[in-house]
């Protein structure tokens, strides 16, 4: 945290944190963290310096929750969402013949690869998708589709931290934690960014999800797959006042510790996770036993399927869906390890594609359609992308390499106007021709649909008002409804 | 003028297109002789200075310019008078004026060339009538282009005044209600005035049309049968409106904005229920077919809700509901307006928790009572909330002698039903809540007849009744 050293984080402290709440341990309202303020409670003086003060949307909300369906890897955009019957006429050619050819992260140019997919036109809309998804495509017409995705990163690293924090550079925070920085989280008792990791962390690690310079506790929290998604969440003294006489102990220790350094977001952050990780304890189990779930729900999202990576992301969709109805911010969700690699198919396109679908198709699918029904689709955002594209070369024989100058991405639900088509590739699906929609652009549009205003919502750091965007960012408005 | 008399020989009636393709340059080369014509007077003025003295030699070729420059305008003017589409009386003496001019403007020419220092007083004199002509013949030129109406439309009253023009005609009033709409001031005469009355107006008349009044409408132009009551089809005013943009005749020419298909469609209808100069739109409608249509290209199905400033909330009372455990978040950063919800609460809810959300009914647009026990009894409180737009009420036993009190709620845009005990109670709510958009019906005892008739009779809204 050297870097950190220079600027004063804008945390509440413990002493304010104490004012402003009411009653004992086990009951303490912690608004000012993991959730907004209570409306129009007042922050303390010192921290009205701050460049933004005011927690809450800009205008009117769209959405209020984001579930991020992280496809790790880069899903192809020809073999997906975007189709070209140009490759598969000029299928087995020199692509250097036909196109000029950027240099590809590992410099071995196949032939022109066609996809080994058929796509078929589904819903009204009569929107296009590949045999890959063929549960999503049942759910077009609540999907707009983006066709001209650029990222400035041909490598997963920085394309990951690209797309999550908006720069390539490992450090800044991530979007979840702005969004929980901007608008709060709505649930006293779970974090507001939550990441379900599915067995597959993105290549940077959990710099992906982290806080960066705002403060610490609006980093991601990551629920593992499996049967205990938090660890040692189920407390380990077998009496109940054995461990609240423990940590009452714990909390006059570092009362005092604080009373000598004064104000440290380092201790008063590790306190508040104590404190909440308390009440995880009772809110957690409760959140990952499906006992509510009827057996139609489960087998909706895939639950009962024979592929044991689909019913781990169909489980990872389904707490989704249940961290959104608690009013958990911003979910995000990571792939299952199927065992064929995340979607990155240097080669073998076809298994290791129809593998990572497979797992992930219909538990996506059955997750619009349940959040539809319930009425949550209304105010929770779907978003479906990796962090570039394929070429539409091979790499070697039967492989993809990467391509950051054009990818496909959807997003679905609250505010986007379904059914729609934007932006053009070229007739390779090589290069956005028609409309490009950077990085930057995504996020903006992202934070507008939370009735966030991306020029507005900053944090001073380093003695510059940060944002997600940096200096960047423009609505894409033909998406909204 | 040799030029003139001479294309005076036979032209006049069928000029050639190279004529007219000239004559539409003289709205840009009229501008020429305009800045060289000022910049020749403002030499003229600033010579008298000791300072400016050197420019004296600039002044005749300054005029020179003007002058050649002017006549250039004046031949390609009377090559666009030829199409006549111009109003006869402004043309005669806009062609007038602008050849005087530019005779005149050779007199300064000379006059500065030859006798610079004998001929003070009718120098003076001529180089101040060149200033008065250029904005007499100005002024008239822009007059037909624009409309003799154009100039001081926006101007303030005393000026209006000066120029003989009576004041400003106050807007009509943007329509509220749907039931005050009126067919032709509120549909018909607004899309001829944003759309056709840049051409067919009293200084342009293209075609012979004005589109400024109902009278003038039915006169017509050259063709009898502008607007043939009752009869759509044999319009020509339809007929070239709901041609391809491409055809010649096509209306509006020249690339300018079309109708859109919804005007197309009132204007149609207008004609149809045989073009009445006024009445109103919901009662010439019998069948209700236009309602919708009607209402939206109005705006009025839009939500005025959010254009209104409220007042803060009462912070005692927000504080009361925080502490019976609903979450209260602001929802813009320069309005008033809350979200509150209840769904993640721990407590129960209770019959008093109603009476408070009362006290912030102006501030409350989202509200989420979501699995939080809600009873029937509590929504005649709910049904006060006039300013929700949102309405979750999911999970609850309610039923159909609840949400009968919902019939007031006006802005209510959502209303989330999923998993009640409702049944065909909401067709008799659904057609009280005007601006709905979405319903969710899933999970409840409303049969599908009941959504197949709910979805008939209020086709604009969309009903989320199941899942897989």
């Amino acid at each position: 945290m050297g870097h950190h050293h220079n600027t004063k984080p804008k945390v509440i402290s413990r002493r304010e944190m104490l004012g402003l709440s009411a009653g004992g341990f086990g009951s303490l309202a912690f608004m000012g963290l993991f959730g907004t303020l209570p409306f129009g409670c007042k922050r303390a003086s010192h921290l009205e310096t701050a460049s933004n003060l005011y927690l809450g949307p800009h205008y009117l909300p769209k959405a209020k929750n984001v579930i991020f369906l992280y496809m790790d890897g880069g899903v192809s955009q020809v073999d997906s969402f975007d189709p070209k019957p140009r490759l598969a006429k000029e299928n087995g050619e020199d692509p250097r013949k036909k196109f000029k050819v950027d240099a590809t992260q590992f410099d071995n140019v196949g032939k022109i690869l066609k996809s080994p997919w058929d796509f078929k036109q589904y819903g009204e809309c009569g929107m296009p998708v590949s045999d890959l998804f063929p549960h999503i495509a049942t759910c077009v017409d609540d999907i707009a589709l983006i066709r001209s995705m650029v990222s400035n990163f041909p490598e997963h690293t920085n394309a990951n931290y690209f797309l999550h924090t908006g720069s390539g550079l490992q450090g800044r925070p991530s979007m979840g934690a702005w969004m929980n920085y901007g608008l709060g989280s709505e649930n006293k008792n779970i974090p507001g960014y939550v990441v379900l990791d599915g067995g597959l962390i993105p290549p940077g690690g959990l710099d992906n999800f982290k806080n960066g310079f705002l403060p610490a506790s609006y980093q991601a929290s990551v629920f593992k797959a499996g049967p205990e998604p938090v660890a040692n969440i189920n407390p380990r003294e077998g009496i109940k006042n054995l461990q609240e006489e423990k940590l009452q102990f714990i909390k006059q220790m570092d009362d005092s510790l604080i009373g000598k350094i004064g104000e440290a977001d380092a201790v008063e952050s590790a306190i508040s996770n104590y404190e909440l990780a308390y009440k995880m304890q009772s809110s957690i189990p409760e959140l990952t036993e499906f006992k509510e779930e009827t057996e139609a729900t489960k087998k909706l999202y895939g639950l009962d399927s024979d592929d044991p990576h689909l019913r781990g992301y169909a489980s990872q969709c389904i707490l989704a869906r249940r961290l959104i109805e608690r009013g958990v911010r911003f979910v995000e969700l990571t792939c299952p390890n199927v065992g064929a690699d995340r979607w990155d198919q240097h080669s073998n396109l076809k298994v290791g594609h129809e593998r990572n679908a497979h797992a992930v198709d219909q538990p996506i699918a059955g997750l619009l359609k349940d959040l539809k029904s319930r009425g949550l689709l209304e105010e929770t955002l779907v978003v479906w992308t990796g962090e570039f594209g394929r070429t539409p070369f091979a790499q070697g024989s039967d492989g993809r390499d990467h391509n950051p100058s054009a990818f496909s991405m959807w997003m679905a639900g609250a505010g986007v106007k379904g059914g729609t088509i934007f932006g053009k590739t070229d007739e390779y699906g090589y290069r956005v021709i028609e409309n490009e929609v950077t990085v930057h652009d995504l996020h903006a549009t992202i934070m507008h649909l939370l009735g966030i205003d991306h020029k507005q919502l900053t944090f001073r750091f380093g003695g510059r008002d940060m944002r997600l965007t940096d200096v960047h960012g423009n609505l894409v408005k033909d998406i909204l409804a | 003028m040799g030029l003139i008399l001479l294309l005076n020989g036979g032209i006049l009636d069928n000029p050639p297109d190279i004529v007219l393709f000239l004559g539409r340059f003289h709205p840009v080369v009229v501008h020429l002789p305009i800045g060289f014509l000022i910049m020749a007077i403002l030499l003229q003025v600033a010579a008298r200075w000791p300072k400016y003295k050197p420019l004296t030699i600039y002044i005749p070729l300054a005029w020179l310019m003007g002058a050649v420059s002017a006549l250039i305008a004046v031949i390609f003017g009377y090559f666009l008078s030829l199409s006549g589409d111009y109003d006869e009386d402004i043309l005669f003496w806009h062609q007038w004026a602008g050849i005087v001019l530019m005779l005149m403007s050779f007199g300064c020419y000379f006059i500065n060339k030859k006798w610079n220092n004998s001929l003070s007083v009718p120098k003076w004199a001529l180089v101040f009538l060149v200033g008065f002509l250029l904005m007499f013949t100005g002024h008239l030129g822009g007059n037909l282009t624009h409309g003799s109406t154009y100039l001081l439309q926006y101007a303030p009253n005393p000026v209006r005044y000066m120029a003989g023009l009576p004041s400003k005609v106050e807007p009509r009033k943007k329509v509220a209600v749907l039931d005050s709409a009126d067919v032709f001031l509120d549909l018909v005469l607004p899309m001829m005035q944003s759309k056709c009355v840049g051409c067919h107006n009293e200084g342009k008349k293209k075609g012979g049309l004005l589109l400024t009044s109902y009278a003038m409408m039915m006169r017509g132009g050259e063709s009898e049968n502008t607007i043939v009551p009752g009869d759509a089809l044999k319009s020509e005013l339809v007929r070239r409106i709901t041609l391809p943009m491409e055809h010649d005749d096509f209306m509006p020419s020249e690339g300018k904005l079309p109708l859109t298909d919804q005007e197309v469609v009132l204007i149609k209808w207008w004609i149809k229920i045989g073009a009445p100069s006024n009445g109103f739109v919901t009662q010439l409608d019998t069948e209700k077919a236009l309602t919708s249509l009607v209402s939206n290209y109005l705006g009025l199905d839009k939500n005025n809700l959010f254009n209104k400033k409220v007042p803060p909330p009462d912070q005692a009372v927000v504080d009361s509901l925080i502490n019976r455990g609903f979450v209260i978040n602001p929802l813009m950063k320069d309005n008033y307006f809350i979200d509150a919800n209840y769904s993640l609460s721990e407590y129960t809810l209770e019959a008093s928790d109603m009476d408070i959300l009362l006290k912030l009914k102006e501030q409350l647009v989202w509200l989420n009572l979501g699995n939080s026990k809600v009873k029937d009894a509590y929504l005649e409180k709910i049904g006060l909330l006039q300013n929700l737009v949102k309405l979750d009420l999911k999970g609850n036993e309610i039923s159909d002698a609840g949400i009968k009190h919902l019939s007031k709620l006006e802005n209510l845009e959502s209303l989330n039903l999923y998993g009640t005990k409702i049944s065909k109670g909401v067709l008799e709510l659904v057609p009280q809540l005007t601006r709905l958009k979405k319903i969710y019906l899933w999970q409840t005892q409303v049969t599908s007849e009941n959504i197949a008739e709910l979805k008939k009779e209020n086709p604009g809204l969309t009903v989320i009744y199941e899942r897989e």
